[in-house]
């Protein structure tokens, strides 16, 4: 089937309506994607002065040189990986857990999915906006914790918190989406295999960790990449928990902030660019060794 | 139906930017209205930038689309007091207009090099808020007249009713910004920056001041920073009756009265440090666009709400203070008992100011600060620290 759809595209006739059909998004991708990758490629070499008289000079590696000794990338960069250390596998493992849960023949488990799932259909601004309130001092998480007689924390003011309450609320709010995913691919392996493997002797681990595991295994590494893909990016929450400063102390500092920062307050375009580019390479190299040890294993 | 106003030739609209509560935007549209009625060539369409106004304002200034005239406030002012930004108003400036009736040091904050790049439409500054009834209920009959007395009151003032161990309310509430502490900085005579506009808020002289907010929050525990008790300002926590004292500006008058109108209070001088009385101001212009189309109407307007009448309309109701001698005068401000402590307050007053550098200093000592309250380090770590990687981030933004 593939093989024919090929050989009609190669025909010109037929490309040149593909590409006619595809037109739309290509000239939105190329306008709105590529052409601002292109740009920002340029400008991370550039010193630019954007507002009142416009000039721009060639400075090379200068932003890049500057960027290694700018403490407070190095800090951003610090918050980032942290953050994306837990997020990451805690959020993979409850999404994959809460579809296990899900996918077992629960009464009223459609309610769940609903349930499950408010929280990422519900806009990350809105959701920070709550959180900050539970998070208040004399608030509802820390009522919680005073009456189970566990000892309460400054979420907000305290720079040895304030990312873990960001971390809490995004593992929080992303894991149900990636708990559809796993749901979707679950309900994909065959039931015979489980049949089959019942026949031989195997319990629930064995099935776990024989059958459905290795089943899950292209969808887990789509689960980790969209995750730490998400994560790097990490802007609205800590924005709105420090009203776009970072703070307190720098605590919830990221790069993406940081990059917002120079760009839009300090107007420094060429070294937000430079910093933006690292955190590209930065996200491209963290996949690339993901694909060697999922690969790896594979074989 | 009559009511749809149509476009007479000859008229011209021109916009103005600005930040606002909705008090303020009553006020403001209220002079707009006695402007329009009094100029009838001239319609201004009042445009609010609800929030993060410098990041919206600059986007829009690089996009040419910002507004003919707008808000801009001093510490902002280094950033986009630029050649191509705004227009030089020294040659619109009449006789009439009397540029002298101005209180020079906020008149300063937007000159450069002699060129008037804004004019002063107010100011507020900083002074002591008190709680009556938490003085009398601590056989307080006084407030504090100096730092030490405040210190002494701060302490009985804390109070933990319920005895559980954590206070219901504490003395003096702590907001751990530059932009409250720079006249702490200079009572001991520091400075906040050198001759070559770098950081040097870390000179012993400078410590004195800050160690004075440190030693009320670390070893009185006498004081609270905003978080500590579950808001967002210290305008809320002396509302709140979470702090009894608060050094806070004259917004907070109006808030009080809407929000917490059964408050009992008053406000005084900032207490004297070191013999020597200080306080923070800050004062907002008006500037011109330099891109603006209609640069004549738009001095009409400026000149109108810098002006005697306008500005008497925009500050008369006391959440901002005039900016003309003559406009105070008319006012009768200084006599007035919530109002007079901060129209003392501008002739001593350190203007929140800097230079271009000011977000990288902001930044640091903000960050460093924090963590010198919590007891994460020592106030001359934390300040060496952060005067060190500001002047090193100075030096390569260059």
């Amino acid at each position: 089937m593939f093989d024919r759809g090929l050989k009609n595209f190669s025909q010109p006739k037929d490309a040149l309506s593909g590409y006619i059909f595809m037109a739309p998004t290509i000239i939105i991708l190329g306008l709105f994607v590529l052409l601002p990758i292109l740009i920002s490629l340029f400008l991370a070499f550039y010193r630019i002065q954007i507002l009142g008289d416009f000039n721009y000079r060639f400075i090379g590696f200068k932003n890049f040189i500057r960027l290694t000794n700018d403490e407070r990338v190095w800090i951003a960069m610090r918050n980032t990986v942290e953050y994306v250390a837990i997020v990451v596998p805690t959020q993979t493992i409850i999404a994959l857990g809460l579809a296990l849960i899900l996918n077992a023949k629960l009464k009223g488990k459609n309610w769940f999915k609903i349930i499950f799932f408010m929280p990422t259909v519900t806009s990350s601004a809105v959701l920070t906006l709550i959180f900050l309130w539970m998070y208040n001092s004399n608030g509802l998480i820390n009522s919680i914790l005073a009456f189970l007689g566990l000892p309460t924390y400054n979420w907000i003011g305290d720079p040895n918190v304030a990312l873990k309450a960001i971390t809490i609320m995004n593992i929080w709010s992303t894991a149900p989406l990636f708990m559809v995913i796993y749901l979707a691919a679950l309900q994909d392996i065959p039931e015979s295999l489980y049949e089959a493997a019942a026949i031989d002797g195997a319990n629930w681990w064995d099935k776990l960790f024989y059958i459905t595991l290795p089943s899950l295994k292209s969808v887990t590494f789509f689960v980790v990449v969209m995750g730490l893909v998400g994560t790097f990016q990490l802007f609205d929450q800590s924005y709105i928990f420090s009203r776009g400063t970072g703070g307190p102390n720098n605590s919830t500092l990221t790069v993406v902030l940081l990059i917002y920062q120079y760009a839009f307050k300090s107007l420094d375009l060429g070294y937000a660019a430079a910093i933006a580019l690292i955190l590209a390479l930065s996200i491209a190299i963290t996949t690339l060794i993901q694909r060697y040890f999922f690969s790896e294993k594979a074989n | 139906m009559t009511a749809r106003q149509v476009a007479r030739p000859g008229v011209v609209t021109i916009t103005l930017s600005g930040w606002s509560n909705l008090n303020e935007k009553q006020l403001l549209q209220k002079v707009l209205r006695d402007f329009e009625a009094t100029h009838p060539h001239i319609k201004v369409k009042y445009d609010v930038i609800a929030d993060e106004y410098m990041d919206v304002l600059k986007t829009r200034l690089i996009g040419e689309t910002a507004a003919d005239a707008f808000y801009l406030e001093a510490f902002a002012a280094p950033e986009i007091m630029l050649p191509g930004v705004l227009e030089p108003l020294n040659s619109y400036i009449s006789e009439e207009f009397n540029l002298a009736d101005f209180y020079p040091q906020f008149l300063q904050a937007f000159q450069r090099e002699k060129i008037i790049y804004g004019l002063p439409k107010d100011y507020s500054t900083l002074a002591l808020f008190y709680n009556k009834k938490a003085f009398q209920s601590v056989g307080l009959s006084q407030p504090p007249k100096t730092w030490e007395q405040l210190r002494e009151y701060a302490k009985k003032l804390t109070i933990d009713r319920d005895r559980d161990g954590r206070v219901d309310r504490y003395g003096f509430a702590l907001v751990p910004e530059l932009a409250r502490q720079v006249f702490l900085i200079k009572a001991f005579g520091g400075e906040l920056i050198d001759s070559n506009g770098e950081a040097a808020f870390a000179a012993p002289e400078s410590l004195k001041g800050l160690q004075l907010l440190v030693d009320l929050y670390r070893l009185d525990k006498s004081a609270a920073q905003p978080s500590d008790v579950g808001t967002s300002s210290a305008s809320e926590m002396f509302g709140q009756e979470k702090v009894a004292m608060a050094i806070d500006g004259p917004w907070l008058i109006p808030y009080l009265k809407e929000t917490f109108p059964q408050l009992e209070y008053a406000t005084v001088e900032v207490p004297i440090i070191n013999q020597k009385k200080g306080t923070m101001a800050y004062t907002v212009a008006y500037v011109m666009n330099q891109k603006s189309k209609f640069k004549a109407a738009t001095w009409e307007l400026i000149s109108y709400l810098t002006g005697q009448e306008g500005m008497q309309g925009w500050t008369s109701q006391g959440s901002v203070f005039p900016t003309r001698k003559s406009v105070t005068d008319a006012l009768q401000y200084e006599r007035h008992p919530l109002y007079s402590p901060f129209i003392a307050g501008a002739e001593y007053s350190t203007i929140w100011q800097l230079n271009e550098n000011l977000p990288i200093i902001l930044n640091n000592f903000n960050n460093q600060f924090i963590s010198a309250i919590i007891g994460k380090q020592s106030l001359a770590d934390a300040m060496k620290k952060a005067q060190e990687t500001a002047n090193k981030e100075i030096a390569l933004s260059k």
